[in-house]
């Protein structure tokens, strides 16, 4: 996957090199937080739709995504305490969460592994663009430490990867489940 | 009405995305078109920053027209086709409302196509959004009035024999004053395009090419999408050229423009406006209360 991402596919409303330290740590959190959403969400769709090992996959990266929002949150308290914020989630898409396009029923964990290392790169490739848009130095030094994270997160998850069993061969979409009732 | 307009980083908005889901859950298929959608619908009222309470999403049967169990505004989630006259209803006993639409090409454009016709060219002030994925999916994969020539279905082995409606030129036929065309491959666009056509004071439409991942074919999916999509604004399309939207419009199937096809630099006074006007008038010219029997004497 190329690690360019243009940076109007990913924001709106959203001008960066404007950014204060702030804003910057804000942002970071909103990423986190958008990221545990949607990994809670395609828990929540797999566990209605019969998926459990990729749910059970989903649910664990969202309580990842939480614990980095909320040391990101404390670090955020600490410095700049109640200061308004000027972000919010509707100036964000997809920057860490994975697409809303990527589950799917009846995924592999291997696949679900997957969604999780193209978002990482993606989060990865968005903080290396705002490092380089910002004008801030503190500002950039706080992005340039959050992309080092996301490879360090890719690391992992390749790792993971790596101790996974290989998929059975066949398409597991071929086997939908029946309509639900709600 | 109360609006918010956030640009740069003056001021984020008073209202986030998050107040505009109820916390149901949206029982899609998981990869669904629709997720996006909804999705950038909150992002879009946020904006906005009208609360929830001023806003009511109205729709009809299928799944997309499941939306207004997932937003916090009011909502009614009506019969088969009828979306846009109960939404006129609606809009017309409240006009203080924001009135949205939201359905899918067979309830829009089969079902209910010959509402849509009379929605437009009375020009009242709501949004139809149709998350278009040529097929109706809750019925498991059937053809619809938007699913392609020779496209082969469970109930169409053969592949079809029709040509598909096009429902970006069925409303500029009929003077749609906003007509635009997007997709949840590009969710920034498509947020600013919804914001837009909600803010439009009339009749605005917008075709959102949802792609059904259970039975929708695989050159419309997403990933399929970002590779295809061509945004008007790249070709320097100028959205008030009504011959021009016409003609791009006609490519529908073969291409996938995604931007505003049109937007009336004039627009004309709403339907809702005009009864509002006329009802002020006709107060004027009202008998006062003592004489209000009196239409029925012959004098």
């Amino acid at each position: 996957m190329s690690l360019e991402v243009p940076l109007n596919l990913k924001s709106r409303n959203l001008d960066l090199a404007q950014l204060s330290l702030c804003d910057a740590i804000d942002l970071a959190v909103l990423v986190e937080e958008e990221a545990r959403d949607r990994y809670a969400d395609f828990a929540d769709q797999l566990t209605l739709h019969h998926t459990p090992e990729a749910a059970g996959f989903f649910r664990w990266m969202s309580e990842i995504e939480e614990k980095h929002r909320k040391e990101l949150a404390e670090r955020r308290q600490a410095k700049f305490g109640t200061q308004p914020s000027r972000v919010n989630l509707g100036m964000i898409f997809d920057i860490e969460a994975p697409e809303h396009g990527e589950a799917r029923v009846f995924m592999t964990e291997r696949e679900a592994l997957d969604v999780a290392l193209r978002s990482e790169q993606s989060a990865q490739a968005f903080f290396a663009a705002a490092k380089d848009a910002v004008r801030d130095p503190e500002t950039r030094a706080l992005f340039a430490e959050l992309e080092i994270e996301e490879i360090l997160h890719q690391r992992l998850v390749r790792e993971e990867i790596a101790e996974l069993p290989p998929d059975s061969p066949g398409n597991q979409e071929d086997y939908s489940d029946p309509p639900v009732q709600q | 009405m109360t609006t918010t307009t956030t640009t740069g980083l003056g001021e984020a908005p008073a209202l986030s995305p998050k107040d505009f889901n109820s916390g149901l859950k949206p029982i899609w298929c998981p990869g669904c078109g629709d997720f996006g959608v909804l999705s950038g619908l909150y992002r879009a009222l946020s904006t906005i920053g009208r609360p929830p309470h001023e806003i009511a999403f109205i729709s009809g049967i299928g799944c997309s027209s499941r939306i207004p169990g997932y937003t916090t505004a009011y909502g009614f989630n009506s019969v088969h086709g009828r979306a846009l006259p109960i939404a006129q209803g609606v809009k017309l006993s409240n006009p203080d409302l924001l009135v949205i639409v939201a359905g899918g090409d067979g309830d829009g454009f089969s079902i209910g196509g010959g509402h849509v016709a009379h929605a437009v060219r009375r020009n009242t002030d709501l949004t139809y959004i149709v998350m278009d994925n040529q097929v109706y999916g809750l019925t498991k994969g059937q053809l619809s009035p938007t699913a392609p020539k020779g496209l082969k279905t469970i109930t169409s082995p053969f592949g079809s024999l029709e040509d598909p409606i096009n429902p970006l030129l069925y409303v500029l036929a009929y003077g749609a004053g906003f007509v635009a065309q997007s997709t949840p491959a590009d969710m920034p666009g498509m947020t600013s395009i919804l914001e837009e056509a909600i803010r439009y004071p009339g009749f605005a439409f917008v075709n959102i090419q949802s792609p059904c991942v259970t039975f929708g074919q695989e050159e419309q999916q997403v990933r399929a999408q970002k590779t295809h999509m061509k945004p008007l604004a790249s070709l320097g399309h100028d959205p008030s050229d009504l011959q021009k939207a016409l003609e791009l419009a006609g490519h529908y199937g073969t291409e996938l423009y995604t931007g505003v096809f049109y937007r009336n630099p004039e627009p004309p006074l709403s339907y809702d406006r005009l009864i509002r006007l006329r009802q002020d008038e006709m107060a004027k010219q009202a008998r006062p209360r003592a004489q209000i029997l009196d239409a029925y004497l012959q004098k």
